[in-house]
């Protein structure tokens, strides 16, 4: 099992790299979605075995809420708030891809020599999964700053918190069931709540570009 | 001796399917595009037609522009002589034949941005320098993913690594395997100037790389450098299938059965490794030149994984 | 008593999504905050008497100690006086043709939701839970922080929501860093429950719970406005709605330091002694304290300026709490409360000011006393109390974390922080108590308060700092001394 685990996880940090590669808004979303259907994937794994080993089925639960909404309802309302703001140029990032991708490489290794040195998180080899999903959660803060889009840091937000729930699942085989239940509620709000706002900000600034907003300072 | 008849036997199945792995890719991407397209065994033709041809020299080429199709030929040979196309026949092999092999076939590609310059035409130059920075790019993640296999295998043998490879059961369980794999695919496609690095159905001036360096050749220096080419691409085919597609270990029997079976299931992969490669340009559009490092990128960053998946879970 | 309490403000949500009338919302607002307050008066009592008080609701768990108690007292007293200077504010922007009745629907909407997930953060026992209600705090603020739906506002609410939800999800790795270093010995129908995490503190990974301490005081940290993850803080503060920047100022930034409490009474009892913890608070205390100052000192925005000495209490905050003695978890918590009210009534009389003047700029201010002479009294008290002058609050709590960092023998720690809080003083008086002085020049602005309410408001507000300067009740010294062992053990 562990086997699978380890690969789903690797797949899972590929296609946070993949995304790093991307340049435009349309690939995020879809890169975004393909990661999110691996991570139902795993809790859909994950959840079988809780099913079959002591008849849990709140895991299987939790992969049917992530299908619904990160595979299915987020991109497509992350589509909605793109088709709704103009976008004049394409290009979105301030750093060329294979630097970006190779400081990713970096935090990869960052991650692995954090991981290998705290004890408590290996019996008696260091946790690829937990090494990977790490990863993910640096990956994308560093795609957030990497781009200056304001839906190219909604996306960043969301592989944080796709990262977390797959630490969280691969380190403790998932939280407290309300817990799960509420952070999606939390997540699906604060998505909806950015789009508002990044509708708003390209009706005040005429752009989404949030290097304009720098009127507060000091 | 029977060492050296199995080199033999590899030899020979190498050049003689490597024009034909060329048709099928061909045939593959006709058929995808509803056309009947030129038959598998177009090349075959091709060649013989080249071969009998004379072949024009510019007046102001030196000797390098002569020589390059023979060392083209030759290293891609000599290439095919190392690598095993099944793991139970005992060939010979040393210890560090897979750096040899990559040195062989960047002796051929480094003669070929050579002679490229050596007539002065602007397409050769440019083709050439395009060549050298993509085999550049391409080079570390290369090394990265070969040595990965190595460090599993103990070993710098090509026959080795196969055989270790064949050990471990299915591959596809492990995620250095699947992270080398998808980085040997990206190496083959930019080796071989397949499609989202180089289109070799092009011969458009600004996008052509490969295409370009042969331009002047004709006749049989032509002949020898298609064929040179498609020799190495059937070499990496190879080394793919016997890596990262063991079958070997599936063959219940011993003794010459057991080893025509595997010459057998060598040639499904290779077929297999070609509609793959097909479904691949039909899929993708070619990449733009500033774009290829990105591509090389990407597949440094696989290879780097896979090489540090293996530090971290072992074999 | 405590699904009353939850009840309470997502009735009154309900209410103002319904009630379509600025009259009946004003009503309904003044009743429903009255009602908090009672509620919460009612459940601290029974705190003092029983210790603890719990319950099952939902399949989660009601829990209301001294500690929690403390801070969700500071939470509706502030919320009952905010909404009756609202009440003055909003009419006074409807007046001005600012609002209309349905962005103040919008406004007492999105104020009950932030009321109710604060609420729901100080008295659950699941720290996944309080997580969820803390993300929430951003969620429902982000639009108040906007309400006004200009530039500035929009640039300081998307820096809201982006920093504090990116840092709140590292909060979020930490709990479940928490949970995976309890796993093996707490039972997972217990798991995440702060008492139980309490109470085998001892068992816990003691490598994973360090570990999971830093990225909780990174991720709280950036919600309670600590060096350097503060960058939103000064923003928000500054555009949102007065009313608003009160109730982030006085009651968020608590709830956040709230959730990091007690993770470090966990942490510390796993340990076995407060140098890790102690290191790390005390090094973001100074640094927010030292940043503080400095940008106080060269501020010319009194919103900002405000703001910025929040970040300096919270700083002071962490400080004492880091020492983790009987004497500085103390007065830790009494400048917790005594920063709440004075920040409170700095940033509503601000409101006013602002409403008078229509600029945040120190410089467009001359002659408040004479424009303003409720608002502008209270504004110059206020900034005596929070600049730490007797008789006020401040003062009484500044001295006690003095004496606690004197009385462990940092000395230089303390002259430090003396240093800095004299740079603090000066730069407040030097960049704001111009704005007390001089005639008003402009004819229009006629003398007198904009907001009768409001100005009522800042009096019994004024009347809390000083009373609490003076002496303190023995009901408060009893709940603060009992939150104080809750934390300590």
């Amino acid at each position: 099992m562990d086997s699978y685990y380890d690969i789903l996880s690797v797949l899972i940090l590929l296609s946070s790299i993949i995304l790093v590669s991307h340049k435009r808004i349309k690939s995020y979303i879809k890169t975004f979605r393909i990661q999110s259907a691996l991570i139902a994937l795993t809790a859909g794994i994950m959840g079988w075995n809780s099913l079959m080993e002591e008849g849990r089925f709140d895991v299987l639960v939790v992969c049917g809420i992530i299908v619904l909404l990160k595979v299915i309802y987020i991109p497509r309302l992350l589509h909605k708030t793109y088709g709704s703001v103009e976008y004049k140029v394409e290009k979105d990032f301030f750093l060329n891809i294979p630097l970006l991708i190779l400081i990713c490489c970096g935090l990869v290794v960052f991650v692995y020599f954090c991981v290998s040195n705290i004890s408590g998180l290996n019996e008696d080899h260091i946790n690829l999964q937990v090494v990977n999903s790490f990863s993910v959660i640096l990956i994308g803060l560093f795609f957030m700053i990497s781009r200056k889009w304001a839906l190219g840091q909604m996306i960043g937000f969301l592989v944080i918190e796709n990262g977390i729930f797959v630490t969280a699942m691969f380190s403790t085989h998932g939280m407290p069931f309300i817990v799960d239940i509420g952070i999606f509620i939390d997540m699906i709000t604060a998505i909806l709540i950015m789009g508002i706002m990044v509708m708003q900000i390209n009706k005040q600034f005429d752009s989404i570009n949030i290097n304009k907003l720098k009127n507060l300072k000091g | 001796m029977i060492v050296i008849a199995n080199n033999l036997i590899q030899l020979l199945v190498i050049l003689l399917l490597a024009p034909m792995v060329d048709g099928i890719i061909k045939k593959c991407k006709s058929l995808s595009q509803k056309r009947q397209g030129s038959p598998v065994l177009q090349m075959y033709y091709d060649l013989f037609k080249l071969i009998r041809k004379e072949s024009v020299v510019s007046d102001t080429a030196s000797w390098i522009y002569k020589a390059t199709p023979y060392i083209v030929f030759s290293t891609a040979a000599v290439g095919a002589l190392l690598v095993p196309i099944s793991t139970l026949m005992p060939s010979v092999q040393f210890s560090g034949d897979i750096i040899l092999l990559f040195s062989l076939l960047a002796l051929g590609r480094f003669f070929m941005c050579l002679a490229a310059l050596d007539t002065g035409s602007t397409f050769g130059g440019m083709g050439s320098s395009r060549e050298a920075l993509i085999s550049s790019l391409i080079e570390p993640s290369i090394l990265l993913s070969i040595f990965t296999i190595g460090l599993i295998a103990d070993s710098t043998s090509i026959h080795q690594m196969m055989r270790a490879m064949t050990e471990v059961g299915n591959p596809f369980l492990h995620p250095v395997y699947i992270l080398t794999f998808l980085a040997m695919l990206i190496i083959i496609l930019a080796e071989t100037s397949r499609i989202p690095v180089d289109d070799p159905a092009t011969h458009l001036e600004l996008t052509m790389v490969h295409e370009a360096m042969l331009l002047e050749y004709s006749g049989r220096h032509l002949a020898l450098m298609e064929y040179g080419a498609a020799v190495k691409q059937l070499i990496l085919m190879t080394l793919v299938a016997n890596l990262f597609l063991p079958m070997d270990q599936l063959i219940p029997f011993a003794g010459e059965g057991a080893f025509i079976l595997s010459i057998a299931l060598y040639a499904v992969r290779v077929i297999f490794l070609s509609v793959v490669i097909a479904i691949t340009e039909i899929s993708t559009v070619k990449f733009r030149f500033f774009s290829i490092p990105n591509l090389a990128a990407l597949s440094f960053i696989l290879s780097f994984l896979g090489f540090l998946q293996y530090f971290v879970l072992g074999r | 008593m405590g699904l009353m309490l939850w009840l309470v403000p997502l009735v009154a949500v309900l209410l103002s999504i319904l009630i379509k009338e600025t009259k009946a919302l004003h009503v309904m607002n003044v009743v429903c905050s009255f009602a908090l307050v009672v509620i919460a008066g009612f459940a601290t009592k029974s705190v003092m008497v029983s210790g603890i008080l719990q319950y099952n609701l939902f399949g989660m768990l009601f829990y209301l100690d001294a500690l929690s108690a403390i801070i969700l007292d500071i939470v509706v007293i502030i919320g009952f006086l905010v909404s009756i200077y609202s009440i003055g504010y909003l009419n006074e922007e409807l007046r001005r043709g600012e609002v209309n009745t349905k962005r103040i629907q919008l406004f007492y909407t999105l104020m009950y939701s932030f009321l109710f997930t604060m609420v729901l953060s100080l008295t659950v026992n699941n720290i996944g839970i309080l997580w969820i209600a803390i993300e929430g705090t951003t969620l429902a603020s982000t639009f108040l922080v906007g309400y006004h739906n200009n530039k500035h506002s929009l640039e300081a609410a998307w820096k809201y929501v982006i920093i504090c939800s990116v840092g709140i999800a590292i909060a979020l790795v930490g709990i479940i860093f928490l949970h995976l270093s309890s796993v093996t010995v707490i039972d997972s129908s217990h798991a995440l429950r702060w008492d139980i995490l309490y109470d085998h503190a001892k068992e816990l990974n003691g490598q994973i719970v360090r570990l999971s301490f830093l990225f909780i005081i990174i991720g709280f940290g950036t919600k309670a406005g600590l060096v350097p993850m503060h960058t939103w803080l000064p923003d928000a503060h500054s555009q949102a709605p007065s009313p608003i920047s009160a109730l982030l100022s006085g009651v968020l930034l608590n709830s956040a330091l709230y959730a990091v409490i007690r993770v470090l009474s966990i942490v510390n009892k796993n340990l076995g002694d407060s140098q890790f913890t102690g290191n790390i608070l005390v090094g973001f205390g100074l640094l927010s304290i030292t940043t503080a100052a400095i940008f106080i000192l060269t501020q010319k925005d009194y919103k900002r300026l405000l703001a910025y000495s929040s970040i300096e209490h919270m700083g002071i905050i962490a400080l004492s709490i880091g020492l983790f003695t009987p004497l500085s978890i103390f007065a830790g918590l009494f400048h917790m409360i005594n920063h709440s009210f004075t920040k409170a009534m700095l940033f509503l009389a601000s409101g006013n000011i602002l409403q008078k003047y229509e600029t945040r700029k120190i410089s467009g201010i001359r002659g408040l006393l004479k424009v303003l002479p409720i608002s502008g009294f209270a504004f110059l008290l206020g900034l005596f109390a929070i600049s730490g002058t007797p008789p006020f609050s401040i003062f009484a709590s500044e001295v006690s974390v003095f004496l606690s960092v004197f009385a462990e023998g940092h000395l230089v720690l303390g002259s430090l922080f003396i240093l800095l809080l004299a740079l603090v003083f000066v730069g407040i008086a030097v960049t704001l108590f111009r704005i007390f002085y001089g005639e008003e020049d402009s004819e229009e602005r006629k003398p007198g308060e904009t907001n009768p309410a409001g100005a009522a408001v800042l009096i019994v507000f004024l009347i809390i700092i000083s009373i609490t300067g003076l002496f303190m009740p023995d009901a408060m010294k009893e709940l603060i001394t009992s939150a104080q062992r809750i934390i300590g053990g």
